[in-house]
């Protein structure tokens, strides 16, 4: 929902979508060609002050967002920087520090973190309506973008449904317990793929009401500005690909 | 001229079920119809016939005078001439953003980019959510999701428009709106027939009554007439307009004399306001 809230809620919002994914396309590419980790870590920087000073994402929201990413990478990190050593004398496992891999770890980690910024930069700017309708214009196949349309539409109906029908097995002590809790959880489980199945087969009578009778097809939006936007972006990503370029 | 007709359609489900048992009424072109009827008295089983989501197990369908094809391209015509508005938005919306969604059925028409951009912008404006174009459905109210339904199927332009418990979950500001919006797509051309508990509603509203009970249409009335009768709304368990009740309470208290009854509590007052100024003026 931080994701959402911040992708309908920026100033880049009404830019072209797919001048912000040539834009982040850049930031991947110049996060993989960044020869050193500072210049890596430049790069993750550079990204994420545009997200939050460009596009007016709240860092305390960017931050919040970015936090189980960091928090799996730094995991990652610190898996490199140990090894597991299997004893040959007591035949037990021990664990190492690995210093010598301490370069490639700064090396994994910034550029990670470039490449996280980058994707950050799409998804907080961009709601997935505008790239799903981006991804139908770069010819994505019409059976991936309908699953995807369905399942980010369904996402939100089933929230909803579960919140109502926690909020209403509260309201009767539905979680007074941790054994109630339990059953509670597998009635509502139980519930919502019912509900599943039902709705399922509404949308499909909803769709022949409508004519369907095969592919679901859509508007593409359009965007006023898209021309400029997308000049905007390869000026931005052509600068982040020669910084790291230009110290390799 | 009859626009669709139901001719002792029956339909049981095949849990066993009686959707229609012997249903048979007639809707008029360009008029407005408002369908009556208790919880499962098969007013959603018939709405799912007029535009062919259920063929009669027996009886007959006649679309403009023409029993109803149920071939493919039969179909598909019935569906272009139909519209049905769901009860549920939730159940009706599947893309993620409004005009995405209102694309949706002209596209199954099969017209071209242009033209269902065109009619996209403009069914939105129909009901008043041209802002809301770009906007996400699942950060919309339910008042604004019903009314992205209806722009839905306007612009598929059918010429009958059916819509399920329309006013069901809309507070009464939301409810005023709409009833503008149905005005105003009576205004132009458009055949409305709706299902309502409401009995109030459907008295100022609609041009005929039908009223459903048990799988059948119990009786099909000119709202009108309602004024002199009413005994048929209580064989089938409804009561009575609030606004009749209350007009022949003040006839037989001699409070009111005009010969045109009032067929809102708005029409009510205005007409007992003007009798007062009336009174005064004569005095």
């Amino acid at each position: 929902m931080l994701i959402e809230q911040s992708a309908y809620a920026n100033r880049w919002r009404k830019a072209s979508p797919a001048a912000k994914a040539f834009f982040a396309l850049c930031g991947f590419v110049a996060a993989f060609a960044a020869p050193v980790p500072q210049i890596a870590a430049a790069i993750a920087a550079g990204l994420a002050i545009v997200t939050v000073a460009g596009a007016g994402v709240p860092a305390g929201r960017y931050l919040r967002v970015a936090a189980p990413a960091l928090l799996f990478l730094a995991i990652s990190c610190l898996s490199l920087a140990f090894s597991l050593n299997l004893s040959n004398e007591g035949g037990g496992l021990s664990m190492q520090w690995a210093p010598t891999e301490a370069g490639r770890i700064a090396q994994v980690g910034t550029r990670s973190l470039a490449a996280l910024a980058a994707l950050l930069f799409l998804v907080l700017t961009t709601p997935l309506i505008d790239l799903i309708a981006l991804l139908r214009r770069l010819r994505v196949p019409e059976v991936l973008l309908e699953l995807m349309v369905l399942c980010y539409r369904m996402l939100f109906v089933f929230s909803e449904a579960m919140r109502d029908t926690l909020t209403a097995q509260s309201a009767r002590l539905g979680y007074a317990s941790s054994r109630l809790a339990l059953r509670s959880l597998g009635l509502m489980a139980a519930n919502l793929t019912l509900q599943i199945w039902q709705r399922a087969h509404g949308l499909h009578v909803a769709a022949l009401a409508r004519n369907n009778d095969g592919p679901l097809r859509f508007i593409e939006p359009t965007y006023a500005s898209a021309r400029r936007d997308m000049v905007l972006a390869a000026l931005g990503g052509g600068a982040l690909i020669a910084i790291s370029w230009a110290f390799s | 001229m009859n626009l669709l007709e139901l001719e002792d359609v029956r339909f049981r489900y095949p849990d066993g079920s009686v959707g229609l048992n012997g249903c048979s009424l007639s809707i008029t072109r360009g008029s407005r119809n408002a369908l009556l009827g208790v919880n499962g008295s098969g007013k959603t089983t018939l709405f799912q016939h007029t535009n062919g989501l259920l063929r009669p197990q027996s009886g007959q369908l006649r679309y403009a005078g023409v029993p109803i094809d149920y071939s493919r391209s039969g179909l598909r015509e019935l569906r272009s001439r139909v519209g049905i508005v769901f009860q549920n938005p939730d159940r009706q919306l599947f893309s993620a953003s409004v005009q995405e969604d209102v694309s949706f059925g002209p596209f199954n028409l099969g017209l071209g980019k242009e033209i269902v951009r065109e009619r996209v912008a403009s069914a939105l404006q129909a009901v008043g959510m041209e802002k809301f174009a770009d906007k996400a459905v699942h950060n919309l109210s339910f008042g604004q999701k019903k009314r992205v339904c209806i722009a839905g199927v306007l612009a598929m332009e059918p010429e009958l428009l059916v819509l399920d418990e329309p006013m069901a979950g809309l507070d009464v500001i939301a409810q005023h709106e709409f009833m503008a919006v149905l005005d105003d797509l009576h205004a132009r051309g458009i055949t409305l027939l709706l299902a309502t508990h409401d009995i109030d509603f459907a008295y100022a509203w609609a041009d005929r009554i039908h009223l459903m009970s048990a799988g059948q249409c119990a009786a099909s009335i000119d709202a009108r007439s309602l004024a002199d009768g009413g005994e048929i709304l209580t064989d089938v368990g409804l009561p009575l307009p609030a606004v009749l009740e209350l007009e022949r309470k003040l006839r037989s208290c001699g409070l009111f004399s005009r010969e045109v009854s009032p067929r809102s509590h708005r029409e009510l007052l205005s007409l007992l306001d003007e009798s007062n100024t009336f009174e005064k003026e004569v005095s």
